[in-house]
């Protein structure tokens, strides 16, 4: 049984559908990337997984029960969780008190401090900056904030959408080895947006393609790579 | 100017602003989380002093022990409202939003008065007539207690905020809905937590004011204009404005009042007319983020 199953997802914003009949799975303990262009509906399948928008037909399953009409809060303590696009820590907030937020659900309450010494163990800057107000954080700090917000809830599926948006090289590849410990330590099952094809596809085990809202391709990360539609999908039909 | 009236001048103001920050800090943190303005809100400070008022004439209950009758009414009533009524537009237009909550206090404005008729309503306790004196100063006893309280009720809700999980999650929700609803913050119950402490600090605040002042269905209107003055001038959904602004205007009221001629029927006006500059200075207000 995957961890998470979308199946025959049909999503609209009023009457304009964005998503047209998706399925997909992602097994338990591997990463798995979502691709498409710009406006193909990456994020509004996260979005969909953590219920902040309401598919209009089919079903979402994780660990084998549906949680497509579970409240948000729910879906968050089965074990879900979600780092949103472009960061969306809360500015006014102190490091610490963001952090302390991502475990504001039962599951991460019961080990906070556990939890706490890990994400600092993980992201050392954010330990040298618990204090500081997270708007005042660099966008690589503010990334590595917004991740380790998510870990406090101790989450079984991780969700990452556009990690490495406008983040310097350097970051990205601390990044890349935190999310490949992450995986490799725990276990950790995560789903990851991203634009740049090849650095996603190279560190997952298995690629979906999105094109205007539905499914094209999906296998292997190196399958997928290497095939023939990857890039008329991203350079356009001939 | 002598030193003695500018210290029975503070004292009132202090009185005064008290008042409005019990007011003001939750029609600001409805707004701040819900992003609605709660036209209704005033009526919940008439509601609060008319309890005050029948609990006191039908069983003579003293007002301090009214308080906390008033604070469980009006955090269930608060609650209520939220659940049946505010939940529904929150996502509607904002026209709907103040049509509703207009017509909320509208509602409460006419059952008053059908209820309890439009007379002007004073109760008289022990402590309304007898005043402390310190050297100079004299402030009645009702007015002592009007500000301790609001000392106490506001030093709790700094408390709550800013100590507690939950107004760790009020604050979240109050920068970003949508990231707090993926920290697994239930908004719903959060929703409800902002309208019922709004509700029960402003019907505190009605319960403080029967004891001073008349207590007539049109309170509520004026009491709401007024938290409306304060809580733009603070910054709209800054708790922390909202209590700085109340005590701004609190004061400078205070002090129009007892050093111009004719000064308290400028003391009004004036609110007005510092709303104004620091919005021309200020749009934001003055601790206000966006
Ligand atoms: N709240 C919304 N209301 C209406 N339409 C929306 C909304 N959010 C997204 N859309 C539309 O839905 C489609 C998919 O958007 P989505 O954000 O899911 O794409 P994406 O693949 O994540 O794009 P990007 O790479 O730019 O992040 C787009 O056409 C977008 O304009
Ligand atoms: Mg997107």
């Amino acid at each position: 049984m995957p961890l998470l199953e979308l199946e025959a997802l049909d999503v609209c914003y009023g009457d304009l559908q964005v998503i047209w009949a998706l399925s997909l799975a992602v097994e338990r303990g591997t990463i798995a990337c979502l691709l498409g262009p710009n406006g193909s509906g990456k994020s509004t399948i996260m979005n969909s997984i953590t219920g902040l928008v309401r598919p209009r037909a089919g079903a979402i399953r994780f660990q084998g029960e549906r949680i497509d009409r579970l409240p948000t809060y729910e879906i968050i303590e089965r074990g879900i969780a979600h780092v949103l696009e472009r960061r969306r820590v809360f500015p006014f907030m102190s490091v610490l008190d963001n952090l302390l937020l991502g475990s504001f659900p039962p599951r991460g309450k019961a080990k906070r401090s556990d939890q706490l010494a890990r994400v600092f163990a993980l992201f050392p800057v954010l330990a040298q900056r618990q204090a500081q107000l997270a708007g005042t954080l660099s966008g690589g700090e503010q990334q590595m904030l917004a991740i380790g917000r998510g870990l406090m809830a101790r989450p079984t599926l991780l969700l990452v959408d556009e990690p490495f948006l406008g983040l310097a090289p350097v970051v990205i590849r601390e990044l890349l080895d935190i999310f490949a410990r992450l995986n490799r330590e725990e276990g950790m099952t995560i789903l990851l947006v991203e634009q740049n094809v090849e650095m996603a596809l190279g560190m997952s085990h298995r690629g979906f393609v999105l094109e205007s809202g539905r499914l094209v391709i999906q296998g292997p990360a190196r399958e997928v790579l290497e095939s023939v539609e990857l890039r008329q999908v991203f350079l356009g039909r001939p | 100017m002598s030193l003695a009236l500018l210290a029975q001048a503070t004292a009132n103001g202090l009185s005064l602003a008290g008042l409005y920050a019990l007011v003001s800090v939750g029609l600001t943190l409805v707004f701040g989380v819900m992003r609605i303005l709660n036209f209704a809100h005033g009526e919940f400070v008439m509601l609060g002093a008319y309890a005050s008022f029948w609990l006191f004439t039908l069983w003579g209950l003293d007002p301090l022990a009214s308080l906390a009758v008033v604070l469980v009414l009006m955090t269930g009533l608060g609650a209520l409202i939220q659940t049946t009524l505010v939940k529904r537009v929150l996502a509607a237009p904002h026209l709907n939003q103040i049509l509703l909550t207009f017509g909320i206090a509208v509602t409460f404005q006419n059952l008053a008065l059908l209820l309890w008729t439009g007379d002007l309503r004073a109760i008289k306790v022990w402590y309304s007539a007898s005043s402390l004196t310190l050297g100079p100063v004299s402030l009645s006893l009702g007015r002592t207690f009007g500000i301790g309280l609001a000392m106490i009720l506001t030093g709790l809700l700094y408390l709550l905020l800013f100590r507690t999980e939950y107004g760790r999650a009020l604050r979240a929700v109050a920068q970003d809905p949508e990231a707090a609803l993926v920290m697994g913050i239930p908004i719903q119950r959060v929703y409800i937590l902002a309208m019922a402490i709004g509700a029960a600090y402003a019907g505190a605040a009605g319960v403080v004011a029967s004891v001073s002042m008349f207590t007539y269905p049109l309170i509520g209107f004026l009491f709401g204009l007024k938290a409306f003055c304060v809580v733009i001038l603070g910054g709209l959904g800054s708790v922390f404005g909202a209590t700085v602004a109340s005590l701004i205007l609190g004061l400078v009221e205070s002090f129009v009042g007892t050093f111009f001629a004719q000064g308290s029927s400028w003391a009004e006006a004036i609110s007005f007319v510092i709303l104004l500059l620091v919005l021309l200075l200020r749009p934001k207000g003055l601790f206000g983020v966006e």
